[in-house]
Parts: structure tokens; C-alpha cells; sequence
């Protein structure tokens, strides 16, 4: 059990005005993201950083890793675009660090913000309304579409006697492709129940 | 009885295909009524629904054909009969498209206009009137299907409409779902227009059946009277309703004879 200090600091942060939260965030990101071209002794500051308010969080390490691992991919793909310059390696390693460090700020920041807060709160610093509800739209579907993915690749499973890897490969593709027409059906009946109650 | 919904002579072809999903249906509902649609899949149960809150056709006829409690659905008047007639998605997953519930039965009064105490005192009424109070801050995709339907279902009650029109409402819902919803239904007052393939939830609710079946109205009247028709609903991919398949004891009701429906 957490000594109750810790635990009154973790409700408190939990607690803080949402406002608070991502103004410190993005503080943190900017500065962050402005760091030298090539990696030094600075890039311990944001780091140090986290390290001291991930405590207070209690964000598990497993949450952060699971997070961590779906982002890389992109992450990994922008380092790489970084290997055609002149200098590359410094700063294939430069966007890797900075990026997952600012990706580490931004789990912290969801961890410890429910999502509609985070909108609510850019919604009053007026940002596009387009963005807004396609992200609103995101967060509400992936859960329906992760269940439907699982859902048809139980069923694949179920008629897959041998397994073979290219055969993997091309279920997952099916699927892939299946989720993407499924979705666009969906788009449209969810576009008519929007319609349906007055949206314009 | 004034009349909620009145169709004249509604036809509609899809735009894609060209096929023929309505072809000349007519009929009325009067307030306080509740009707069945019945049919076999594909008979354009689904499409007729879409055009009684005017979201079918794409483009709204220069002739009306639809009236709601006597107002013709015509492009220039769509908001208003958006709020007059409340419709009830079959997948609920299409119809809750917001982070928690309260922002969800909060979308349909906030394209009307409605904010800050009033809209949370409404949202609090409409929860309580489907059963879900205290559900506000929940999120939608961690409740069960029957509370999704629920949910939907205040979201539709919020605009305060005066025709209710259901698509499959106890569809994949659970015995116990499906009960608790039908009494909710039964309480709730105003036209209603179901369609379904639950035939038991037709004889517990309705009082009129409509039978389409190809786009076309093949039969219509008293829901008994109808569906103990049993040639008639085997000829159009239904079949009598367990209920009615007992005969009473006594003969059959009086003034409902075994067999019969007005065969269009």
C-alpha cells in the first residue's frame, strides 16, 4: 500500500484542472521537440523530468510499454526518413529520443486526464471543430472496431486447420481490408443517426 | 384521433441499383397508436423508417408524400421533423457516438439549442425514464447491449419527439433485455412505429400490423386479427407467433377470428 502522502499527491494530480495539465504538458513538449540536432547531456532535463512526476502518477510501467510499442512503429518510420540526411545518425537517434520522450509526456498527461476533458479543454481554446469531433469519433470507435477485428479473426481462426505463415499474412490482410469496408458502412449509418437528431 | 403520420403513395428507388425499394405505400398512424412493420429482410422495412424522419430520400420531393401530425416533410423543414420523430437505430453502436453518456443523450437538445442546467436537468429525466440514472459520466462502450439500447433511447426521448420509430429494438438483446425494454416501451407515450421480426413483441405492443414484403404493402390490420392469418405470413417469410399458435380454452377470442387480415 502507497503511504498516504503518495496517494493524496496521486488523487491531486489526478484532481488538477485539466487546463493545467495539458498547458504543462505542452510546455513540456515544445522545448522538448526544440532540443539540439544532436543527442547531449540537455536531453536529461525532460527526461529527469519524468522520471521525478511518473511516481506521482502511478501510471503502471506495462500501460506505458503496451502504449509505447503501438507509437514506435511511426516513431521508428520518421527516425529512419532522418538516415538520408548528412548527419544521420546523430539525428536518427535525436528524433527517437525527443519523440518518445514528448509520446512519455503525452501518456502521462492521458493517464492521469479523462479523454473528454482533454477535448473540452481544446475546445475552448478554440480549435477546429472538424478536428475535434473526428478525434471525439476516433476515441469512441476504436473499442467497436477492435472488437469487430477480434471478432472476424475468431472466426478465421475457427476455419484455419493448418497454420501457415503466408496464410497468416493474407487472413490479416482480409481482415484488414473487411474492417476498412465495414467501416465506411458504419460511417454512413452513424453520419444518419447523427443526422437523425438534428446535426448539420 | 388526430393523425401522427400520414404516407401517401411513397415509392423509392435506390439510386445505386435502380431497384425499386417502396412502391406506392400508403397508410396513417394515429397518436397515441403503436404499429408493427413486419416483413421478411430486404422488403424495405429498414428504408421506409429512413424516410419517415426524412433522411431518405437523398433530396426531398417537390410533392410531399409524408406529413407528421400534419406538417409535410419537405427539405426546408427537416430540423423540425428531426425533433417530431425520434429514430431508434438498430446497431445502438452507430447511434452513441460520444465519450460518456451524458454527452450522448445531451447531442440530440444541443443541436436544438439547449445548455447548462436545463439540458443537465433534462439528460438526468431522460436517464431515469429508460431505468439508467446515475449513468451520466459512464462510457458507452463499456455498458451492455441492453443499456446501449437504453441509452440510445434517452437520447431519442431528449428531443421530445411525438413519434417514436424503432428499427429491430430488441434485436441481440437477452431475455430478461428484451422484457425490460418492452415494459419501457409500453410506457412511453406517443405514435410508435416498430419494425421488427420479434412477432411476440408485435402482439404484446401493437394494435395494427403492417405486412410489406418487396417494397410493396401486402397486408394491413389488427395485429390477432393478422397474424393467426397463418397463410398469409407463411406466403411472406413469417410465420404465427407462439403465442397465438395455443387456442384459448374457450374458443377463440371474441370479435378475433382465427384466421382472417385485410389482404391488400
Amino acid at each position: 500500500m502507497q503511504p498516504p502522502d503518495t496517494e493524496s499527491r496521486r488523487r491531486r494530480l489526478h484532481r488538477a484542472s485539466p487546463r493545467l495539465k495539458l498547458l504543462v504538458t505542452l510546455l513540456f513538449i515544445i522545448p522538448t521537440a526544440l532540443l539540439p540536432r544532436h543527442p547531449d547531456l540537455l536531453y536529461l532535463i525532460p527526461a529527469g523530468i519524468l522520471i521525478l512526476v511518473w511516481p506521482f502518477t502511478r501510471m503502471p510501467l506495462s500501460h506505458a510499454l503496451r502504449r509505447l510499442w503501438v507509437v514506435e512503429v511511426f516513431i521508428l518510420g520518421i527516425a529512419l526518413l532522418a538516415l538520408v540526411s548528412p548527419e544521420a545518425v546523430p539525428i536518427f537517434f535525436a528524433t527517437l529520443f525527443k519523440s518518445n520522450l514528448c509520446v512519455f509526456a503525452m501518456l502521462l498527461l492521458t493517464w492521469t486526464t479523462p479523454f473528454q476533458d482533454i477535448l473540452q479543454e481544446l475546445r475552448r481554446w478554440r480549435f477546429p471543430s472538424v478536428m475535434l469531433t473526428t478525434l471525439a469519433l476516433m476515441y469512441r470507435y476504436l473499442p467497436v472496431l477492435r472488437e469487430e477485428s477480434r471478432r472476424m479473426s475468431r472466426a478465421r481462426a475457427s476455419r484455419t486447420f493448418r497454420r501457415r505463415r503466408l496464410a497468416a499474412w493474407q487472413d490479416l490482410s482480409l481482415i484488414i481490408g473487411q474492417l476498412f469496408v465495414r467501416s465506411a458502412d458504419r460511417a454512413e449509418r452513424i453520419y444518419l443517426a447523427m443526422c437523425a437528431r438534428g446535426w448539420k | 384521433m388526430s393523425t401522427a403520420v400520414e404516407v401517401r403513395q411513397l415509392s423509392y428507388r435506390y439510386p445505386q441499383n435502380g431497384r425499386l425499394a417502396l412502391d406506392e405505400l400508403s397508410f396513417s398512424v394515429a397518436e397515441d397508436e403503436c404499429i408493427g412493420v413486419l416483413g421478411p429482410n430486404g422488403a424495405g422495412k429498414s428504408t421506409l423508417l429512413l424516410h419517415l424522419n426524412g433522411l431518405l430520400p437523398e433530396h426531398a420531393p417537390a410533392a410531399p408524400n409524408l406529413w407528421i401530425a400534419g406538417e409535410p416533410i419537405l427539405s426546408r423543414n427537416l430540423d423540425l421533423i428531426r425533433q417530431r420523430v425520434g429514430l431508434l437505430f438498430q446497431d445502438p453502436d452507430d447511434q452513441l457516438i460520444s465519450a460518456t453518456v451524458f454527452e450522448d443523450v445531451a447531442f440530440g437538445p444541443r443541436q436544438l439549442g439547449v445548455e447548462g442546467a436545463i439540458l443537465k436537468s433534462l439528460v438526468a429525466h431522460c436517464l431515469a425514464q429508460v431505468g439508467l440514472s446515475g449513468f451520466e459520466e459512464r462510457q458507452p462502450h463499456r455498458l451492455s447491449h441492453g443499456e446501449k439500447r437504453r441509452v440510445c433511447l434517452a437520447g431519442v426521448l431528449a428531443c421530445k419527439p411525438s413519434v417514436l420509430v424503432l428499427d429491430e429494438p430488441t434485436s441481440d438483446l437477452d431475455p430478461r433485455g428484451r422484457r425490460e425494454f418492452k415494459a419501457l416501451l409500453q410506457s412511453l407515450p406517443g405514435a410508435k412505429i416498430i419494425a421488427t421480426h420479434d412477432l411476440e413483441l408485435v402482439v404484446d405492443l401493437c394494435s395494427r400490423v403492417l405486412v410489406l414484403d418487396d417494397g410493396k404493402l401486402v397486408a394491413e390490420g389488427p395485429t390477432v386479427k393478422l397474424l393467426s392469418n397463418e397463410p398469409l405470413m407463411l406466403a411472406h417469410g413469417l410465420e404465427k407467433p407462439h403465442s397465438l399458435l395455443h387456442r384459448h380454452p374457450h374458443g377463440p377470442i371474441a370479435g378475433e377470428p382465427e384466421n382472417g387480415g385485410t389482404d391488400i
